[in-house]
């Protein structure tokens, strides 16, 4: 993984979200470590989402239906959190839901992100 | 309202084997020839109807002085006429009315038919039964279904099926109108775990993802300083999207093909609608 490239996505992240930007934290799904976080992430949460993918993996297998590229948890009060698996990485990406559009998030970020962190991974 | 009625619909009762049903009692001959089907109530025709896309007129005998009809097409209820009532008004007036006489028609020619009810059957079913209800309260009618009622637990019963119809009505609207958008749905009650609608989808996935969601609010508010809010919103494989809606005492599951139907169109135009039916069902 490329550190640098890593942090470009976080750049990109910054700016795409403007002010809806609150925190970002990308973790280790093995272990739950945090490879790279923001000032203002919270690392509890972002590995609490770690159990929480795994658990979602499971319930969708009743359906059955595997877990795409995302999902998306509303917080009561003004956030909520993106949260993308990639294999061996998970990144939580939280917001002010009252700033960032839902459409913005997930049609224009969320595939911008992904490339580049697919590129920093890759790297 | 037109159309032309040309003949008889098929469906006729025999009233020979109906000979325990009491028919209404100052039926005479002519009366019974008129009206051959008796021994369902109103609402139980209706949704026959409804359900089998029937074009035809409905019509209904009270007695000499109440008799009208429902007009449908495709099993979409267009018209109803009751004396000088019309509309929903007439409808709501005849879906109250007990021991009646039926007749049905087909509608051959629906060009002239003009559509003067917009609301869903079900709901004028439902409001017509809470009129009804609050008529009982008042004391003005004495035999009402619910004096059968005499314990909670069957009280319990009947208000679980009551809510079960409704929100029937609701994935059923949400099925309309996402048509083979919608892959499968299902409402589940939050507070006891029942499964009270499902579509395309079974009991087990329901309690599966309400599993997923009691432990996603224990972990936030037992692990964070936040609380889970209302949705989830999980991509899956194969273009599919899981939206998962905790409103009142309900979580709403909902899995749909996301190229069909656009997680925007689900979640600003059929959701409120399906929850706005909701909700004026629960209001009456």
């Amino acid at each position: 993984m490329n550190i640098q490239k890593v942090n470009v996505c976080m750049d990109i992240l910054k700016k795409d979200l403007g002010e809806g930007f609150i925190a970002s934290c990308i973790i280790m799904t093995e272990d739950g470590q945090v490879l790279v976080a923001t000032d203002q992430a919270n690392i509890a949460e972002a590995t609490l989402l770690n159990d929480a993918t795994a658990f979602i993996r499971n319930a969708l297998k009743t359906y059955p239906a595997e877990l795409g590229q995302y999902y998306y948890v509303d917080v009561a009060g003004t956030m909520a959190v993106l949260v993308i698996p990639f294999g061996d990485y998970q990144w939580t990406v939280t917001v002010n839901k009252k700033q960032v559009k839902l459409g913005l998030l997930l049609n224009v970020v969320l595939p911008a992100i992904i490339n580049a962190f697919e590129d920093a991974v890759v790297s | 309202m037109g159309g032309d009625v040309q003949k008889d619909f098929k469906l006729i009762i025999d009233n020979e084997e109906m000979s325990n049903v009491s028919a209404p009692e100052a039926a005479t001959k002519e009366e019974l020839q008129r009206w051959p089907l008796f021994g369902l109530s109103v609402g139980s025709f209706l949704q026959v109807i409804a359900m089998e896309q029937q074009t035809c007129i409905m019509e209904v005998y009270l007695n000499t002085n109440n008799t009208g009809h429902f007009c449908f097409v495709e099993g979409e209820l267009y018209d109803a006429v009751c004396g000088s009532l019309t509309g929903e008004d007439a409808a709501m007036e005849m879906i109250a009315w007990e021991n009646v006489r039926l007749n049905i028609k087909q509608i051959l020619n629906t060009s002239s038919v003009d559509r003067k009810i917009d609301k869903n059957l079900m709901l004028l079913m439902m409001e017509s039964s809470r009129r009804r209800d609050e008529v009982q309260e008042n004391g003005e009618h004495a035999d009402l279904e619910m004096e059968d009622v005499e314990t909670l637990e069957d009280a319990e019963v009947v208000a679980d099926d009551v809510e079960r119809t409704k929100l029937d009505t609701c994935l059923n609207l949400m099925s309309k109108d996402m048509g083979d958008a919608l892959r499968a749905a299902s409402i589940i009650n939050m507070n006891d775990g029942k499964v009270m609608a499902f579509y395309n989808d079974d009991p087990d996935t329901a309690q599966s993802f309400m599993r997923l969601t009691t432990y996603m609010k224990t972990t936030y508010s037992s692990e964070t300083p936040f609380e889970l809010g209302d949705h989830l919103i999980i991509d899956l494989k194969d273009q599919q999207t899981l939206v998962i809606l905790m409103i009142d005492e309900y979580q709403w599951n909902i899995i749909f093909n996301n190229v069909k139907c656009s997680l925007g169109m689900l979640r600003n135009i059929i959701m409120p609608k399906v929850i706005r039916t909701f909700n004026e069902m629960n209001v009456g």
